[in-house]
């Protein structure tokens, strides 16, 4: 890869700036999402409001892209059962 | 009975071992089907890795048949672990000739004025001054392992690869970037940098 390529965009910044303003000082990790993101995909899917727990795992989605990727997968899933 | 009605606990570990493989018989094609409608139109995936993603996620499931609170559908959490497994395996695989070595050089030159390039300043002076407090704080704030893995996490590297590259457990990785996170958050909130001043200078 050459030096230029590894540069950081504006893009890839923003994103860093972006993963700041959605940081809190408690946090689900990426086990506990997978714990309680079948609940919240039920939530969303029943346009049902969601309690703290359950904010939290949306909250975690935000940052993580890899199990946002899962969630959106499930959902796909979910939506096809209806 | 409808598989909406199985009560998927009881039954998985029934006594009875004709009731316990019928369900996990059920189980598994349920999975399969629903890994096959997720993962369809992907080039590296074939029938018998939908095959092999199902049985792995049934042990998963198995296994963690205790965790299951009742608060969704069971075939709903057995699900999201089923996805869990696919798509770690997929990542893995994409990443697996990644080494540390190169991740923590890219993360050390991520404190090189080069290694952000000349238009993400802008000419907008609070960007600028955003921007110049966030290199000063990656480099003065952070562990080499901590840039390192932010880098990984903004090229999108799998989790679990930058747990293995890191040689650490998954909660321990998730702090230190959590850590990290809290730690540029600080240094710019100390900086008098809101987050509307954020919003504003990335139009986010």
């Amino acid at each position: 890869m050459k030096p230029e390529d590894q540069r950081l965009t504006s893009q890839q910044v923003g994103s860093i700036v972006k993963m700041l303003g959605l940081t809190r000082d408690r946090e689900f990790n990426c086990s506990e999402c997978l714990q309680h993101v079948s609940e919240f995909a039920e939530c969303q899917l029943a346009n049902k409001p969601v309690d703290e727990i359950i904010a939290s795992v949306e909250q975690h989605l935000a940052l993580c892209p890899e199990c946002r990727e899962e969630y959106e997968a499930l959902m796909k899933i979910l939506k096809a059962g209806q | 009975m409808t598989q909406n009605e199985i009560n998927w606990p009881a039954a998985l570990r029934a006594t009875d071992s004709g009731e316990q493989a019928a369900a996990v018989r059920a189980l598994r094609e349920q999975l399969q089907n629903g890994l096959r409608m997720a993962l369809n139109g992907r080039s590296d995936v074939s029938e018998a890795h939908l095959e092999d993603f199902a049985q792995e996620s049934l042990l998963r499931v198995m296994d963690r048949l205790d965790q299951f609170q009742g608060r969704s559908k069971f075939t709903t959490w057995a699900q999201a672990i089923a996805l869990n497994v696919a798509f770690t395996e997929l990542r893995r695989k994409r990443w697996q000739d990644v080494s540390l070595d190169a991740l923590m050089a890219d993360g050390e030159r991520m404190t090189e004025p080069t290694m952000i390039a000349d238009d993400v300043l802008g000419a907008d002076e609070d960007r600028a001054r955003l921007v110049a407090t966030l290199r000063h704080a990656i480099e003065n704030d952070l562990t080499p392992k901590q840039r390192a893995a932010i880098l990984g996490e903004l090229r999108e590297m799998p989790f679990d690869q930058i747990v293995e590259l890191l040689g650490t457990s998954r909660s321990a990785a998730y702090k230190m970037l959590h850590d990290a996170r809290r730690a540029l958050k600080q240094r710019l909130h100390e900086a008098g940098i809101t987050g509307a001043d954020i919003q504003n200078a990335f139009n986010l």
